[in-house]
């Protein structure tokens, strides 16, 4: 059998092994390469347990025998080829189902509490454990996006978007579990679709299916803002009373040509909105400009951004996830697509502390995590959704939330890095 | 006759001579001594035949009797040596030799004897009288002969006169001479023990020649030396001239390049034997068959027949016709070849693009609306795009989100859902919904707040004129509990409505009746709750109407035609025959210069208004017939849905250059609504702004394809 000559070589120090060439089978896959760094591990230490590992070579992810993957990415056999090892990410482990009473419109969760927005016109406050803490009826219209605002012990503020038009500053109190809304964000002449708070917890911007992309003040106060043509309305001032104040954008931004199905914010002043003008405009939230345009084929749905990585993920109205980089001047390029689902994406987001994974939701009600150094194939199917995949979340301690029409929001727990758990 | 003096000369007559040596005078001859020399002395050359009789003597023989005859006659006599000469008691030899002997004529003599003494000439003074006197009373006058040698007259003996008869009969003059002996072939092809010769091989024979040496040696050298030179080999080509190598090949003359051969007769099969296989023979039936039929229209123009043999075969009756025929065949056969232009039909196919240089076009399936639980006739669109209505036969209008599927609203009818159409303008939001015998105009209550207001609004701020108006229809405002579920107005006709459709400026739609009479199609103002009808005559079945997005035009599809009238002239402007059998739906390109027509023969016709009122194209893709048929507001695209449960979608690009034909080019075909009841596709609907394309069939669902 033919060997090639290989150089392990790892970023965490304690599965490190000697920095010397080996020669190794050309038809090994994954298991062989792992039982040979177990094997090297433990001539070294005799208490090594046995560990799995995944393996990269020139940044992709081995998954074929190692000869057919260098002849696939034209790697040539001769010389030393070193092979990156990273220990086996473990698969999600499903945590908790929960239940709704419609369909899951959209979820954000912190590491306490879990906001999901619904079809049935409320938003609802969630333990980690799968149970029920608060119900927030207000809107009149379904529930199209949630977010957190600012989060302490004693009370919390939160937003919900709807397809009523308006959204909604709510305040939480934790203690007393009284829910009360602050404002009413009117302004929008379509569903909110999207909404998005920025770093600061001070702003928020909306993206609405009236092609405009609206900036808000997010910090509560006592004033009521003045609404221009609130006079010859006498049904809905009505109802404005019973729910806060109403307040009025801080700004509008004015672009796009079709309804914005997706706004974040990716730096302090830099919002990012996708549309289904077949755009992602980037726009300077301070002077209200827009700063570059990246253009694709498709509607897009879904948009999410990595600081880490300073990647835009997008999904849209095919079956292909595509990655972009937003400060590129060259032309707006994909830099790769991730394709496996088969129905439109729905819903995208980068993993918050790893700068290479990111989950999908899709149609063909299957959530996806990738590894964009394994572009050809996902790392896993979390294939338990009964219907379409409309939200996925990802959170900082390692929460996969996914929520569709089959009115279950599924919780999944995932060591981003196996090594950080163990360490 | 100079033939006997020749005769005479010893080498120019040897051949008869042996006739009498070895023959009859042999034995006389050799008493005489004298005479045996002779021949010796006076002509040599002959002596050596001698001996060989066989050879000479039937040679001389066989000619002619007569002259033959003459010749022996006239050499016996002349001869010197003749037999009878030696029996004159004096011998009288005259030495002059062979000269004409006429030479002595005026002489006295006749030449000279051996001793050199004058011969005379015998004394002839006979008279006629005497002569005949003598011929009279001599009988020895028959055999007395004259010898011109010496001018005596000498008598034949009987063996002379024996001998003379014989060679006048043509035989030999000896007696004995056997010409029948047999042959003795000594140089036989076959081997003999001993040779014919024993002669010893000569000495030359076997010693190289020396002249022969020296000419060869010569050649050689001649060779050598290149004076002799082998000899060319012939060339044996046949040398000839074209006698058309100069001619111009487009001249009338150059027409024997395009010959045409005369048609060849057909060779004769196994029918027009005399004993055809039984297979040939016609039965019964056949027969019958054949003499029913035309003369022109016959297979074969005879009927086979069986005879017993050959023989039996009777003479063919139709020879003369048949010659007859043939003259026909090549009097009439073509003289000249027709010049046609070779073009593969490939060629004649026009050039289409590949459908993935047309995208954006819908290609796979993204969304099932479920909910109906019927066939889903009908279909509409708010402008947005962002939300979809659909009638049902389970007598629902129900509302769905476009981007998720979701069913937002049921409006339960009192029946079935023919038609629904969505307002237009953007700016009001209502959907007419034709059911049964009336129209509902519904606000929908979806998109945005202050245009669903202010629709309604509008609808309110109706002011009923002073004067009661004789109408077809009646206006009523909705009851309470119709206007809970967001009906505003109700249009009731006094038929079933089978279609509605709006105005592009959204104030105005028609309806079409189902009924036979002048009320078929009904045009209202919403905002003046204001109906008409605008047809005096019924022109046939209404199917459906249109209004042109741009201009004030009016279409009315009936069964097989399609009128345009003008509203604002109130005329007929152009008749569009449709070449379709019946047409089932109509739709109009927004720039408002193309009208596509679908028709239950499963066709789909392309009209191009400026260019004629037939079909600029017929696409017959479906296997079915066409339920509806749909144009794009932006791309170049256009979609028809069949009953075969597929939606094919077209890319219909439609230039700003008058001079440039549509293109049109098929590009997908979608599938995935299951048949119900032989029921496939309703209805089809664009997305107002995105290259997706829904489509509503029988099964219950409305599908979104993209």
């Amino acid at each position: 059998m033919a060997q090639l000559p290989a150089r392990f070589r790892t970023e965490s120090q304690r599965y490190a092994v000697e920095d010397v060439p080996f020669s190794v089978p050309a038809a090994s896959e994954v298991a062989d390469l792992s039982n040979l760094i177990n094997k090297l591990l433990a001539a070294r230490d005799e208490e090594h347990k046995h560990v799995e590992f995944d393996f990269l070579v020139n940044g992709q992810f081995l998954r074929v025998p190692l000869v057919a993957h260098m002849e696939m990415e034209n790697i040539p056999t001769e010389e030393v080829v070193e092979i990156e090892y990273v220990e086996k990410y473990m698969a999600p482990q499903p945590e908790e189902c929960i239940f709704h009473d419609d369909w899951i419109s959209s979820v954000q969760a912190t590491e306490e509490w879990i906001l999901t927005g619904s079809y049935d016109q409320t938003a609802r406050i969630w333990s980690l454990e799968g149970k029920s803490v608060m119900t927030i009826a207000g809107h009149t219209e379904v529930v199209k996006d949630v977010a957190w605002v600012k989060q302490d012990s004693l009370s919390c503020l939160l937003l919900s978007a709807s397809m009523d038009q308006t959204i909604l500053l709510w305040e939480w109190n934790v203690e007393r579990n009284k829910v009360k809304a602050l404002h009413c964000c009117r302004g929008h002449a379509g569903s909110v679709d999207s909404i998005a708070v920025d770093c600061t917890r001070t702003r928020f911007c909306s993206g609405s299916w009236d092609k405009m992309l609206k900036i808000w003040s997010a910090v509560p106060t006592d004033e009521e803002d003045e609404m221009e043509e609130a006079a010859n309305r006498p049904r809905k001032k009505q109802k404005t009373e019973q729910l806060g104040l109403t307040r009025t954008p801080l700004t509008t931004l004015s672009g796009h040509t079709e309804a914005i199905s997706s706004v974040l914010w990716s730096d302090t002043e830099e919002i990012c909105s996708a549309s289904w003008d077949h755009t992602i405009k980037l726009w300077d939230a301070e002077t209200g400009g827009l700063k570059s345009t990246l253009t694709g084929n498709k509607v897009f749905n879904s948009v999410s951004y990595s600081p880490l990585c300073r990647r835009l993920a997008s999904g849209s109205t095919d079956r292909h996830i595509r990655l972009w980089d937003p400060r590129s001047r060259d032309g707006s390029l994909v830099l790769l697509s991730l394709t496996s689902h088969t129905g439109w994406v729905t819903s995208v987001k980068w993993s918050p502390t790893h700068e290479h994974q990111l989950i999908s939701g899709s149609l063909d009600n299957i959530v996806k995590l990738w590894d964009t150094r394994s572009c050809k194939a996902p790392l896993y199917d979390l294939a338990a959704h009964e219907d379409k995949v409309l939200c996925v979340d990802w959170t900082e301690a390692g929460l996969l939330l996914s929520g569709g029409a089959d009115n279950k929001l599924y919780c999944y727990k995932y060591p981003a890095i196996a090594s950080d758990v163990g360490a | 006759c100079a033939e006997p003096s020749g005769a005479s000369r010893p080498g120019a007559a040897p051949a008869p001579r042996p006739c009498w040596e070895t023959g009859a005078s042999e034995p006389r001859r050799r008493p005489a001594g004298g005479a045996a020399a002779a021949p010796a002395a006076s002509g040599g050359g002959g002596s050596g035949r001698v001996d060989c009789p066989s050879l000479s003597c039937p040679a001389f023989v066989s000619p002619s009797g007569t002259q033959g005859c003459i010749c022996v006659e006239l050499c016996v006599l002349h001869h010197p040596h003749a037999a009878f000469l030696s029996t004159l008691p004096q011998d009288i030899r005259n030495t002059v030799g062979n000269i004409p002997m006429e030479w002595y004529q005026d002489f006295p003599h006749i030449g000279y004897d051996l001793e050199g003494k004058k011969i005379y000439k015998p004394i002839r003074n006979k008279d006629e009288l005497d002569k005949f006197l003598e011929k009279m009373e001599n009988p020895d006058y028959w055999r007395t002969v004259q010898d011109k040698m010496t001018g005596a007259d000498i008598k034949l003996t009987d063996e002379q006169v024996d001998l003379v008869h014989r060679l006048q009969k043509g035989q030999f003059g000896d007696v004995h001479f056997d010409p029948y002996e047999p042959a003795i072939d000594f140089f036989s092809h076959e081997v003999m023990i001993h040779p014919v010769t024993n002669r010893p091989a000569d000495k030359r024979s076997f010693i190289p020649s020396l002249i022969e040496k020296e000419k060869v040696s010569k050649l050689v050298h001649a060779i050598k030396m290149g004076w002799i030179k082998p000899r060319k080999p012939k060339e044996d080509t046949p040398t000839y001239y074209d006698l058309w190598a100069h001619e111009d090949p487009n001249s009338i003359l150059g027409r024997h390049k395009m010959h045409v051969p005369a048609p060849k007769m057909k060779l004769p099969g196994h029918e027009e034997s005399y004993n055809p296989p039984p297979e040939y023979l016609p039965s019964e039936e056949e027969k019958l068959a054949w003499e029913q039929q035309e003369p022109a229209e016959r297979k074969l123009n005879f009927v086979p027949r069986q005879y017993r043999c050959l023989r039996a075969v009777p003479a063919y009756s139709r020879f003369i016709h048949e010659r007859f025929e043939r003259c026909l065949d090549l009097y009439l056969c073509p003289r000249q070849r027709k010049m046609r232009v070779n073009v593969d039909p490939e060629d004649l196919i026009p050039k289409l693009p590949k459908p993935r240089d047309l995208q954006p076009f819908p290609t796979t399936q993204a969304l099932v609306y479920r909910g109906h639980s019927s066939l889903v006739r009908c279909l509409s669109i708010c402008p947005g795009g962002q939300w979809l209505v659909s009638g049902s036969d389970d007598c629902t209008v129900r509302f769905w989100e476009v981007s998720t599927a979701r069913c937002m609203k049921t409006l339960p009818l009192a029946g079935v859902v023919k038609s629904i159409s969505w307002n237009p303008n953007p700016t009001i939001c209502l959907v007419a919904i034709a059911v049964e015998q009336s129209v509902l105009l519904v606000n929908p209550s979806l998109g945005d707040k202050l245009l669903y207001g202010a629709t309604d609004q509008l609808l309110e701020s109706y002011v009923a004129p002073e004067e009661e108006r004789v109408q077809p229809v009646q206006w009523v405002a909705a009851t309470t509990e119709e206007h809970g579920k967001g009906i505003r107005l109700v249009v009731q006709h006094s038929r079933p409505v089978k279609q509605v459709t709006w105005h592009g400026k959204g104030d105005y739609f028609a309806s079409v009746l189902a009924d036979n009479s002048n009320m078929q199609v009904l045009i209202h103002q919403t905002s003046k709750r204001w109906s008409q009808n605008p047809f005096r005559k019924s022109k046939g079945l209404v199917q459906c109407v249109l209004f042109h997005p741009i201009r004030p035009y009016f279409f009315v599809a009936t069964q097989r035609y399609v009128r345009v009238y003008n509203l604002l002239k109130q005329e007929l402007t152009k008749k569009l025959m449709t070449n379709c059998k019946w047409v089932s739906s109509m739709a109009i390109h927004p720039g408002g210069d193309n009208i596509i027509c679908g028709s239950y023969d499963s066709k789909l016709a392309w009209f191009d208004l400026d260019l004629s009122t037939r079909p600029y194209q017929l696409l017959r893709h479906h296997k079915k017939a066409l339920r509806s048929v749909a144009f794009h507001k932006h791309y170049p695209l256009f979609a028809s849905g069949s009953d075969d449960g597929s939606v094919i979608v077209c890319h219909g690009m439609v230039y700003n250059d008058l001079l440039q034909n549509p293109l049109l080019v098929p590009v997908k075909v979608l599938k995935g609504h299951a048949l119900t009841w032989d029921l496939g596709v309703l209805d089809v609907l664009f997305h107002p702004t995105q290259p997706w394309v829904f489509s509503s069939g029988a099964d219950g669902t409305v599908r979104l394809f993209t």
